[in-house]
């Protein structure tokens, strides 16, 4: 099996198969970490697709390491334009309602799972325990992806995942 | 003990989310986006360079029509200029040699020199 390395390079000569793999590969985390960041599975898919059109127009700056954390800051970046530009909307449209996540019809059954139990988390350690945890990414590389101090990223994971584990254990019990 | 090791069971349940999102459709989508904007790339330049070309192209009939005049005016320029130059090179060294003859010397040695070294490099 070809490494991401060496997938990412052929892409970058313009080999869309390349590519291709490198989508098949990496879409789960990357469609999961804007969903949870985005906190609706749709909003979430469009920007993961953002993500991957970045990448294939940036693949020849991609210098190496590993190919995770570098999507994972693209999808990042693409996350960030998406909250500024919702923003701007709500701040447009002043009688809106603001509303954070899309609630589907299954979280008015009140039902505690990971991702819910992950929109009660503030933002931050959402963000850390999202891009840590769920992601997989070490705390350096989310402090690398972020822009946040390593030492914040730490303790936003550490709160974030105790707090999960509670309200995890809370609705088992519930 | 790596510090992921203290919520692998978390990461395990997200892991498990994740993989059971479907890759196929998602992949088809990225991918027809990624040739779409390529053809589009590929279109907007080619349309540039074409547009480029063809107004270069609209230039070369103009161009043509001034040739014959710059034509006539390098042609007269590179004929007259060394008559005038030498002319005016031949007044001056006079004109300097009448004044005082010593620069005659200096540019009859100089003249030699350059004939010197010009023999020296044919041989």
């Amino acid at each position: 099996m070809r490494s991401d390395p060496d997938l990412a390079h052929a892409a970058a000569q313009g080999n869309e198969a390349a590519f291709a793999e490198l989508v098949r590969r990496h879409q789960g985390k990357v469609r999961g970490m804007a969903r949870r960041l985005a906190g609706s599975e749709a909003t979430g898919d469009d920007i993961a697709q953002v993500t991957f059109l970045t990448a294939w127009q940036k693949i020849s700056t991609y210098a190496g390491g590993t190919f995770s954390a570098w999507i994972c800051t693209i999808c990042w970046r693409e996350f960030l334009q998406w909250r500024r530009r919702q923003k701007l909307e709500i701040e447009f449209d002043e009688t809106a309602e603001i509303i954070p996540f899309d609630r589907s019809a299954d979280q008015n059954e009140m039902r505690m799972d990971l991702t819910h139990a992950l929109e009660t988390l503030s933002e931050a350690q959402r963000v850390c325990v999202v891009l840590c945890v769920a992601t997989g990414l070490t705390h350096q590389e989310a402090a690398d992806v972020t822009g946040w101090p390593l030492g914040t990223v730490k303790s936003h994971v550490q709160r974030g995942v105790a707090l999960l584990r509670t309200r995890l254990e809370n609705a088992n019990v519930a | 003990m790596r510090e992921q090791d203290a919520y692998k069971d978390l990461s395990d349940l997200f892991r498990v989310e994740d993989n059971a999102l479907p890759a196929e459709p998602f992949t088809r989508q990225v991918m027809h986006r990624v040739r779409k904007q390529k053809m589009m790339r590929r279109f907007v330049v080619g349309s540039l360079g074409l547009a480029g070309a063809g107004i270069a192209a609209l230039q070369l009939p103009a161009l043509l029509g001034e040739w014959v005049g710059i034509d006539k005016t390098v042609t007269q320029a590179l004929t007259t200029a060394p008559t005038e130059l030498s002319t005016a090179a031949v007044n001056q060294l006079s004109a300097a040699a009448m004044s005082n003859p010593m620069w005659l010397a200096i540019a009859a040695g100089a003249a030699l020199c350059a004939f010197a070294v010009s023999a020296f490099e044919r041989a």
